[in-house]
């Protein structure tokens, strides 16, 4: 008798529980003398902000933090995301609490990977998780302990970020998938994340897409001899295409962003071709925007000097429902300016340049709201609601921080990101609002300040804007190294005297 | 939220601490277990091969091996702790080394001269060469850049190592199993 293996592999979720968690009280000295030599100092003196505001660590010792959310009442949640960037060490998937009475526990799930977005919604945790071949959006009840798969057919697997889910106020769930592959396919580069662990990844169109047949070439580092291989477009790794090869758009694609109603139905797509959404917010009259990351200058498709980018997703002004065609970012083929991948100014002076991978694309949903400096590697976002922490309207942004030289030979890249800029979305322009003294990740000149802030989330009485830095990770010319405990929550308040 | 707002951190105080830092310890030993036994086969097998180019790379690891054992005592001063002592250590490598030859002879039946001798080495740095790549996975979780700095580079080369061990086992292979011979 045949066994159903589809069948056995429903997905039910996994286990989850919530757990103790060793939190201890910090004095400030604390912070001037971590266990961690990684990070053994974290001190506020060392880092930036406008006049009239204060900044303080709330939390150390965190382990590749990604995400920050509030419950109505002040509860803090904080998603560690488990296997990460880089991909080792896996350190524990989980969710950490910080009650308003000061209890602290942690919601652990045994997941690989883990989850990389957090809200907080009608009294449940929504989670948006990255780990195997799919993404998820789930709920889970802290008071039931029921988990709840919402979302679980996205193709994922490889290198790049789930977004949200954050919700919008006509009630509609938003969130995002980002591409399989770094560059338009998946390449050797990526290694331990897609070819490693997931060789049958690839991307997904969210439309009907011809192909030009134009394939990269590399070398295959999973066999036994370094063959050379070709891969096309929306195909996994050392699957070649074919010119004219039509590919079929699927609403589950990834480079992609879509709304649903809160329980996960009626899911639609509204825009695709967007390579890394990871951060998503929604201004106060409706309106959403969508954080993504640059090409990379390196390896066998090479672009230059593409710019980080800030998209404003027209269509989710739409009534729902009503989306018939998504809108097209671009991704594999257009930079954040408009520009090809194959246009002269983004030439690369390392690695091979880039070749278009789609004929008679859809149109260009640009400009972007906003560009960034190459490799800022703008990341979780959220606006300013309130008069009472002052820049009312202006979008907050966390900015990761270059992977540079890993990822840009230009030194001019080594200092990008590593901040949290307001970005005025109306007129495209952005100042900086927090940043270390000197600029950089704190570690590498031997400051106490900021290493890479990942996400920003304004408390809900407005007051605060917390900054989530998600530690130290050393990068060389050829990898990166993560180094786990040493995350940081930081919090900046408008002084009482200034405060509206 | 003043209350939830208190400075908190988490898992940095000194009794979890310390608990992890014994378990990295722990790991640690096994490092050293297993990089002995490796260099302890590595120098025996240099001894039983004739063939020059063959002799000469292994030869050139041996001595590789050995600066590699030399240092990992390092990583026991990067957390803090105390190496293990050398003489217990190469009487549990004896024993543990006979273990394991006597349970890969039992599947290599069939094949003749110090070939069994170069497919144990390959095994034995592949079992080596993980368990420091352990430790360094280990030293990204505890957050110390020393242990990443030691391990890092024997990694390297003990990959590179094993590139040469498989292309020398590989060629070998038809030699020591259809000629029956030596090399």
């Amino acid at each position: 008798m045949k066994k159903d293996i589809a069948a056995e592999h429903t997905n039910t979720g996994f286990q989850i529980s919530r757990t103790r968690l060793q939190a201890r009280p910090a004095t400030p000295e604390s912070f001037h003398n971590l266990p961690t030599p990684a990070r053994p100092l974290v001190d506020a003196s060392d880092v930036v902000v406008p006049e009239g505001y204060t900044v303080e660590p709330v939390m150390a010792g965190l382990s590749f933090p990604t995400d920050i959310t509030f419950a109505d009442d002040g509860t803090i949640f904080i998603s560690e995301g488990g296997s990460s960037w880089p991909t080792r060490p896996y350190m524990p998937a989980r969710v950490i609490v910080r009650h308003p009475d000061g209890g602290t526990e942690a919601i652990t799930m045994n997941v690989q990977a883990g989850p990389r977005g957090i809200a907080w919604r009608d009294g449940e945790l929504y989670m948006a998780l990255k780990g195997g071949y799919h993404m998820q959006i789930a709920k889970y009840n802290l008071e039931t302990g029921k988990l709840s798969i919402l979302i679980d057919q996205l193709p994922s697997g490889g290198w790049h970020e789930p977004g949200g889910p954050v919700f919008g106020p006509d009630g509609m769930m938003y969130f995002g998938n980002g591409s399989v592959s770094q560059q338009g396919v998946p390449l050797p580069a990526g290694f331990t994340v897609d070819l490693a662990k997931h060789p049958n990844a690839h991307d997904v169109p969210g439309q009907d897409v011809t192909l030009t047949g134009n394939n990269v070439r590399s070398r295959d580092p999973r066999l036994p001899y370094p063959y050379l291989v070709e891969t096309g477009a929306f195909k996994p790794f050392g699957t070649p295409a074919r010119k004219g090869e039509v590919i079929k758009g699927e609403l589950f694609c990834n480079s992609a962003v879509w709304r649903s109603r809160p329980d996960g139905t009626d899911v639609e797509l509204l825009a695709w071709g967007i390579r890394n959404p990871f951060g998503m917010a929604i201004s106060e009259t409706g309106d959403l925007y969508v954080s993504d990351n640059d090409f990379e200058e390196k390896g066998e498709r090479a672009m230059a000097e593409d710019p980080d980018r800030i998209w404003h997703i027209k269509n989710a002004r739409q009534p729902f429902g009503s989306i018939r065609t998504p809108d097209w970012y671009g991704f594999p083929d257009i930079c954040g300016d408009g520009l090809p991948v194959n246009h002269e100014k983004h030439l690369p002076s390392r690695g091979t340049k880039a070749e278009l991978l789609l004929e008679n694309p859809p149109p260009w949903a640009g400009p972007a709201a906003f560009l960034e400096q190459p490799h800022s590697c703008l990341c979780k976002m959220d606006f300013c609601k309130s008069d009472a922490f002052g820049f009312k309207g202006e979008l907050f942004v966390a900015e990761w921080g270059t992977l540079a030289p890993l990822n840009s030979p230009r030194p001019e890249d080594l200092s990008h990101g590593f901040r949290v800029i307001r970005v005025d979305v109306k007129s495209g322009t952005a100042q900086p609002f927090f940043h270390n003294r000197k600029m950089g990740p704190a570690s590498s000149f031997g400051g106490g300040g900021i290493e890479r802030p990942v996400s920003c989330r304004f408390s809900p009485d407005g007051k605060s804007l917390y900054v989530l830095d998600f530690g130290v990770v050393q990068v060389t010319p050829g990898n990166m190294f993560g180094y786990a405990h040493t995350g940081v929550l930081w919090k900046i308040t408008r002084k009482e005297d200034q405060n509206g | 939220m003043d209350n939830a707002t208190q400075a908190i951190l988490i898992e940095l105080d000194a009794e979890t601490r310390s608990k992890q830092l014994n378990r990295a310890e722990t790991w640690f030993r096994n490092v050293q277990l297993t990089q002995a036994s490796y260099r302890q086969l590595l120098e025996d097998t240099v001894e039983k091969i004739e063939e020059p180019h063959i002799k000469q790379y292994l030869a050139e690891m041996a001595a590789r091996a050995k600066r590699h054992e030399e240092k990992l005592p390092e990583l026991f001063a990067a957390i803090d702790r105390a190496p293990s002592d050398t003489r217990t250590l190469l009487g549990q490598v004896a024993g543990k080394a006979r273990q394991a030859l006597g349970d890969f002879i039992a599947l290599a039946g069939g094949t003749a001269g110090p070939w069994q001798d170069l497919h144990q080495v390959y095994l034995s740095n592949y079992n080596s060469m993980s368990a420091l790549a352990v430790a360094e996975q280990l030293g990204l979780a505890l957050g110390i850049p020393r242990v990443v700095e030691i391990t890092f580079g024997m990694v390297a080369e003990k990959s590179t190592d094993q590139l040469l061990l498989q292309e020398c086992v590989l060629e070998m292979s038809s030699m020591a199993i259809l000629y029956k011979d030596g090399f």
